[in-house]
This record gives structure tokens, C-alpha cells and sequence, in this order.
């Protein structure tokens, strides 16, 4: 199972039941934590629906108490290929 | 005693003064390491040399580097005793003086190529880059450092202190406001012509090479360094680009300011005391090297309520850069104070006032300087108010300044997304305002008849009188006054 963690503005972007494309970060201890990534996912309120964890975290980084499981179903690179 | 020339040797001086102390047990780098430097600065303690970091053996921390005068006097070869106004005058007496050119070096004599990372062995996690405060957008790689760039026409130099987020191992993401020198380099040229521009970014800095990174000084750096310090500054070519960095710098990113890509930045714990600036897509950094010594230190800033050196340095240097403008202007200042707890938010001003409108006219040079985006306050007293003496100035402001006739609001100023007052909408857009108190006695009200006469000890009695009081205080029944 991996931690993740969200910044939004307000919980509702985050709308389950449909892709959405979201910039998270592994809370999972070692080196890399806090590092993100830009991914496809779905997201639930049932914390127990999808295999990976997801805290969210509010516009000036005030811990949210919505909590959701997460199912990264992909990454997506915006990074233009010439940086890579 | 002479200016330390590197941050080692800063760390030695600081702990032989006691205004440092070597914490030999392990820390965390997630949020423990920066939960020390914040408690040391509110405490005004001394700062914290973390020798031993959870996950990172071999580096070390050194944290609120300059955030008490002591420090400051210090990093500039004084007694750390010495007075602000010493402090002030010796900043303004070397800073008026002949530039100093810094030398290039040879790689085989600049510590900071100890160790060279290159290609698929780039990584930030390999530097401890500390979660500062708990919360935060994510690490902050640049806290207390210099973004090294050149101006691609004019070929001038810059060191500028913008803070930097790691976003992934290769990219960074950081706040560089578009009216600073980078800022500006980077919207007339880079950005338009789409093309990336080199940096380097120097962590563990001497701390007069830290000083210059975040002084509003006109004079470029690398020579500002020198004046600061009294020898030149020892720069060493940059890997992968031409820039030329500080040799005794303990680390050194190099990487190409990306024009046609964004990652978020941020929230992040401010000098202002709070999380003001939103989150947002800002300027981005990837990364093609970084370089490092053995058993680098990692300088940590960390913003918050006062006092750290994001207050008490900008205030320093913001105040002493407005004197000399002011100067250069012929305006019959006494001087120029903002108190680090303002969190550089108020210039205070003292002046004769020898003709009308002295006051706007400071006002109007100081908002309309290259140092106005970073206060909106300005406070104007007269030449017998001690502008270093709180209580002095309070007490001007609340009787001399006219509600009416003497508050003055400019509108539609540049500004930053970080003042807490500002609207959302300001925020997002950077809009200031600003706001003159002027506490000058008006000079069309008749000195003798219409000035209202101050009413001390000091002013209202004959000194035969006051020399009879202060002889007999003890004998009064007083204890002695210190
Ligand atoms: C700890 C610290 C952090 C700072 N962070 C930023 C920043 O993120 N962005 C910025 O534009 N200025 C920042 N500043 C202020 C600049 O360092 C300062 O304006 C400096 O003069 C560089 O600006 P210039 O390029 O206009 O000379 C910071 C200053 C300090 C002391």
C-alpha cells in the first residue's frame, strides 16, 4: 500500500467515480518522500475501494480531515521531452 | 577578527562566541531539523549546527544562520557586541567603497567539486533537503543560498535569494518575483524567445556572500562580496554551463530555467509570520549536475513569526540601501530604520524638516525604488526622534501624524502574493498599495505659537533643576538608574 498526498483548493475537485488527472506526492518513508508526480487516477471516499491511501491537504497547507483511497492508473508526463 | 570566508568557517566562529551550538544527536530531516531552527529563532538562541541527519550520514545543517545582530556583527569580522548603528555604519562604509573584483579558481582548489553528480546520477534526494515546516508545498532545497544566472545581453551577473521547492529528484519549482533582477531577465528575454536559461544554485555560503544574495544593493554581487568582505570572492566554473559560482560553497545545483514548463510551488511558511502565497504554477528548474563537499552543511532559513534572518537581514539591508538613495537625493535624513519584527513592512525615516512635502517626496522615492515592492509602510519623524527607539517613534506616530492631513494611501503599487492584508485577488495578481504616516510638525504653523512643545524631563526643566533631580535620585529613595 502507498501514502499519497493531494494539495486542492477545496475536496470537491477531487470527484470520484471518473478519471482525474492529479499532482500527488509518496508520504512513503525513504529518501524520495514529498517528491511528486503528475497521474491518471480514481479516488473514493471508501478507503477500502482502491489499493493505495490519499491525504489531502488544503490551499495553505492545513491537513484536510476527507480522506480517500486512491488507484493511480497512470503517469502523465507534461514535461516537454527535450528536459528529460 | 576577519570576515569568515566560508561557511565553515562561520559555523567555528559561531560556536567559539557561543552564538552556535553543535547538536551532535541524530535529526530529522522531516520537519524536526526545521522545528529546531524555528524554536531557535523565536527563543533569539543560538543557531543550531545539526551535525548528525536521519538518512543522510556524512551532511549536516546549519540553521538561522543570521537571525540575531550578533550574528550579523560577526559575519562581518566585528565584536559581536556591537551595536545596530555600528553594525549599519560599517555596512554602509564598506558598501560605499571600491569595488573588488572576485578571481576565478582553478576546479582543483574549489571544494564545493569534491563530489560531481552527472546524468542518471542526478538526484536532489541525495542532498538532505529538509520539509521545513510541517505542511509546506514540499522540501525546500533553497532556503539560505544564491541563484547564480547572467544576463544574456548585458552579461551581468546575479546572485538572488529565490526560494526553490524540490518538486521531483531532477526539478524545482520556486517564487521569483517578476520585478527582481531574475524576474526581469527571465520576462523581457528568456521567456519570449523561448529559451532556458543556465543557473546554478550555491548552498552553505559564507555568510557575506548570503548577505549579498538577498541585499537590494545595485552592485553586482560577486563584486558586492568583496567590498563586504575586504578581499575578492573565489568563484570556480560551473560544470555543464558557463556561470561561475562560489568555490567554498558547500553545494552547488546547475540546470537551465525551463520557459515553456511549470510545476506548482509551494505553500510555504513566509517572513511575513504566516502561509500567505497560494499555491501556484511558478517558475521551474530542472536539474543536469550538482556538485558538493565532503560532509556538506545545508543552510536552513526558516520563515515565520520573528525573528529570522528573512526579517532581521532584509530589514538591515532594506533600510541602510533607502539611506543612500535617500542620500544621493540630497534629503537631510537622519536615517533610516525597519524593525525586524515589521518583518520588513515599515521604514521609518527621520529627517530635518526643511521644507514642505519632505515627507511625500521620501515616500514617494521609497515606494517608487527598486526596494518598494517589499514594505508598504513609511513613517516620517523629525530629527530629534530616535528612530531606533521604538517607544520615541510610537509616541510620534500616534500624536503628530494627522488623521486626516497626514496619512497618505498610493494605490495600484507593485506588490507580492505574500502580504497577509492583501486581497485574493491582489495576491494573485501582485497588487500593492501603500502608506505614508507623516509625523512632521507642519511647517506653515508657527514654530513658537502652534507647535505643540514636548513635555520630558529632558525638555521641560532647566538642567540646574535636572542635575538637582538626577543627584539626589538615591537619596529621593530611588534605586540607581542604569
Ligand atoms: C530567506 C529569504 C528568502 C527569499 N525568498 C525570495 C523569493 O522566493 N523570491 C524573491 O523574489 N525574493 C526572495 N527573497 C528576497 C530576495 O532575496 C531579494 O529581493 C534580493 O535582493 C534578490 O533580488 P534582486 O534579484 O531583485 O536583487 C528572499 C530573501 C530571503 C532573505
Amino acid at each position: 500500500m502507498n501514502q499519497w498526498e493531494v494539495f486542492v483548493m477545496d475536496v470537491a475537485e477531487l470527484a470520484e467515480g471518473q478519471d482525474i488527472e492529479l499532482t500527488i506526492r509518496t508520504l512513503n518513508p525513504g529518501l524520495h518522500k514529498y517528491t511528486y508526480k503528475r497521474v491518471r487516477a480514481q479516488v473514493s471516499s471508501d478507503l477500502k475501494k482502491f489499493p493505495d491511501q490519499l491525504q489531502v491537504r488544503l490551499g495553505r497547507g492545513q491537513m484536510s480531515k476527507s480522506r480517500f483511497s486512491i488507484k493511480v492508473l497512470g503517469d502523465v508526463q507534461r514535461m516537454p521531452a527535450k528536459y528529460l | 577578527m576577519a570576515a569568515p570566508r566560508s561557511n565553515r568557517e562561520f559555523v567555528e566562529a559561531c560556536i567559539k562566541s557561543g552564538d552556535a551550538v553543535r547538536i551532535r544527536q541524530e535529526v530529522d530531516w522531516d520537519n524536526e531539523a526545521g522545528a529546531i531552527v524555528r524554536r531557535a529563532c523565536e527563543l533569539e538562541a543560538p543557531a543550531p549546527f545539526m551535525e548528525k541527519i536521519k538518512d543522510y550520514p556524512g551532511f549536516s545543517y546549519f540553521g538561522a544562520p543570521l537571525s540575531t545582530y550578533r550574528r550579523m556583527a560577526i559575519s562581518l569580522g566585528m565584536d559581536p557586541a556591537s551595536s545596530l548603528p555600528e553594525i549599519g555604519r560599517e555596512y554602509l562604509k564598506r558598501t560605499n567603497s571600491e569595488p573588488i573584483q572576485p578571481v576565478l579558481v582553478d576546479r582543483k582548489d574549489a571544494p564545493c567539486k569534491e563530489n560531481i553528480l552527472r546524468g542518471a546520477d542526478v538526484d536532489l534526494c541525495k542532498l538532505p533537503v529538509p520539509l521545513v515546516h510541517d505542511g509546506d508545498g514540499g522540501r525546500y532545497v533553497g532556503t539560505w543560498h544564491a541563484v547564480v544566472t547572467k544576463h544574456p545581453v548585458r552579461g551581468d551577473v546575479n546572485w538572488g535569494m529565490y526560494r526553490q521547492m524540490m518538486w521531483d529528484s531532477r526539478t524545482m519549482s520556486g517564487a521569483v518575483f517578476p520585478f527582481s533582477d531574475l524576474g526581469k531577465a527571465l520576462n523581457e528575454y528568456y521567456l519570449p524567445r523561448g529559451e532556458s536559461c543556465p543557473f546554478a544554485t550555491a548552498i552553505g555560503l559564507s555568510p557575506l556572500a548570503a548577505m549579498a544574495a538577498c541585499a537590494p544593493s545595485p552592485i553586482p554581487e560577486p563584486e558586492l562580496v568583496g567590498m563586504l568582505s575586504g578581499e575578492p570572492a573565489r568563484l570556480v566554473k560551473c560544470e555543464t554551463n558557463d556561470l561561475e559560482v562560489p568555490a567554498d560553497a558547500e553545494i552547488i545545483i546547475e540546470g537551465e530555467i525551463c520557459p515553456d514548463y511549470k510545476v506548482e510551488e509551494g505553500p510555504f511558511g513566509e517572513y511575513t509570520g504566516y502561509r500567505t502565497s497560494p499555491r501556484d504554477f511558478r517558475v521551474t528548474f530542472r536539474v543536469n549536475c550538482i556538485t558538493y563537499r565532503n560532509n556538506a552543511t545545508m543552510t536552513i532559513s526558516n520563515m515565520g513569526v520573528p525573528q529570522d534572518e528573512g526579517q532581521l537581514l532584509r530589514s538591515f539591508s532594506l533600510g541602510l540601501e533607502l539611506e543612500k538613495l535617500l542620500k544621493s537625493q540630497g534629503i537631510p535624513i537622519t536615517g533610516v530604520y525597519m524593525h525586524p519584527r515589521s518583518t520588513h513592512h515599515m521604514m521609518i525615516v527621520g529627517v530635518k524638516p526643511t521644507y514642505s512635502g519632505i515627507a511625500s517626496q521620501i515616500a514617494q522615492l521609497a515606494f517608487g525604488s527598486k526596494l518598494g515592492p517589499w514594505f508598504h509602510m513609511v513613517v516620517v519623524v523629525d530629527d530629534k526622534t530616535d528612530i531606533y527607539n521604538w517607544n520615541e517613534v510610537y509616541h510620534a506616530l500616534c500624536t503628530r501624524c494627522h488623521p486626516a492631513n497626514g496619512i497618505h494611501i498610493y494605490r495600484n503599487a507593485p506588490g507580492t502574493p505574500l502580504y497577509p492584508f492583501a486581497t485574493p485577488h491582489e495576491r494573485k495578481y501582485s497588487i500593492g498599495s501603500k502608506v505614508l504616516f507623516d509625523c512632521l510638525w507642519p511647517l506653515d504653523w508657527d514654530p513658537v505659537n502652534d507647535v505643540p512643545t514636548t513635555v520630558s524631563f529632558k525638555s521641560v526643566y532647566s538642567q540646574e533643576i535636572q542635575d538637582r533631580v538626577t543627584s539626589n535620585w538615591t537619596a529621593y529613595g530611588y534605586p540607581p538608574v542604569k
